[in-house]
């Protein structure tokens, strides 16, 4: 497994709950408690979940030593966006490119065919 | 259609799909795919070159396709080393490479489809891709905004 600070980040993403815990502190910050709750699962994997994603620096968690807010960290997260998209254009780069040497060798000026996706 | 008989991919696999239609025939689309003096001039992503020499394309199935594909800036090289799975000329091509987990080769299906009036449509698939490309829904969740992902996670 690759420890690199992508690799960490894809990791902790990989997980629908862990997905769901970012998606409701994309609302704001939360509580642990409040963070399980509309799950049906043990705070201890809840808090399991949370230790993934602070490792990963998706979330940062409060000084407060009863409650422990979590907060979503937006950082990695754009990075790994970054990265996807990148990995996204290679075949719309291509598909693109294609067109454009297609035309290239038919010396032809037909309408154009590169349809948004 | 009932050729889904070689797609017996469980439902957990990672996939992409991207399409295009192009106004030329599939003949002419299929050997751009298939031979290096074509593939030269298209198959590296914007800012990304892919050297003729080093582009093989062994047209048989266990045939290798592979490239060196060289950034323009940087002069960082990728590799890619495929292997060829099916061919069908001028319908369908289908290799597989190694993806960061070697258990679990990418497999890339290209499939034309002659759409009668003189355009073809070109259709790549993508499965077994590495998890950090999520599901299609997912991603699309990822890339248009934070919000939208929520929402999306939320509708599960």
């Amino acid at each position: 497994m690759a420890d690199d600070a992508l690799s960490i980040t894809f990791a902790a993403l990989a997980d629908p709950t862990r997905r769901a815990i970012l998606a409701r502190l994309a609302q704001g910050e939360a509580t642990v408690n409040a963070l399980a709750e509309p799950f049906d699962i043990s705070l201890q994997a809840i808090s399991k979940h949370l230790k993934v994603l602070e490792r990963a620096g998706l979330i940062t968690r409060g000084r407060d030593a009863q409650y422990r807010p979590c907060r979503l960290e937006a950082e990695p997260l754009d990075t790994a966006v970054d990265w996807i998209e990148e990995h996204r254009a290679v075949w719309q780069d291509r598909f693109d490119q294609l067109g454009q040497h297609l035309r290239d060798i038919q010396h032809s000026t037909t309408a154009p065919e590169e349809n948004q996706p | 259609m009932s050729d889904t008989t070689t797609d017996g991919t469980p439902t957990e696999l990672h996939e992409v799909t991207h399409t295009r239609v192009y106004a030329a025939s599939r003949e002419l689309i299929f050997a751009c795919m298939t031979t290096p003096e074509h593939l030269t001039h298209f198959w590296g992503p914007v800012g990304v070159s892919t050297p003729i020499e080093n582009i093989t394309v062994d047209l048989r199935p266990g045939g290798a396709f592979t490239t060196d594909m060289v950034n323009d800036a940087t002069g960082e090289v990728y590799p890619t080393r495929g292997v060829y799975v099916e061919i069908t000329a001028p319908e369908r091509l289908v290799w597989q490479e190694a993806g960061s987990d070697n258990d679990h080769p990418i497999t890339t299906s290209v499939t034309f489809t002659d759409l009668g009036d003189g355009r073809t449509e070109v259709v790549s698939h993508q499965t077994n891709l590495p998890p950090h490309y999520v599901s299609e829904e997912a991603q699309a969740g990822l890339l248009t905004s934070f919000d939208k992902f929520a929402a999306y996670v939320e509708a599960l």
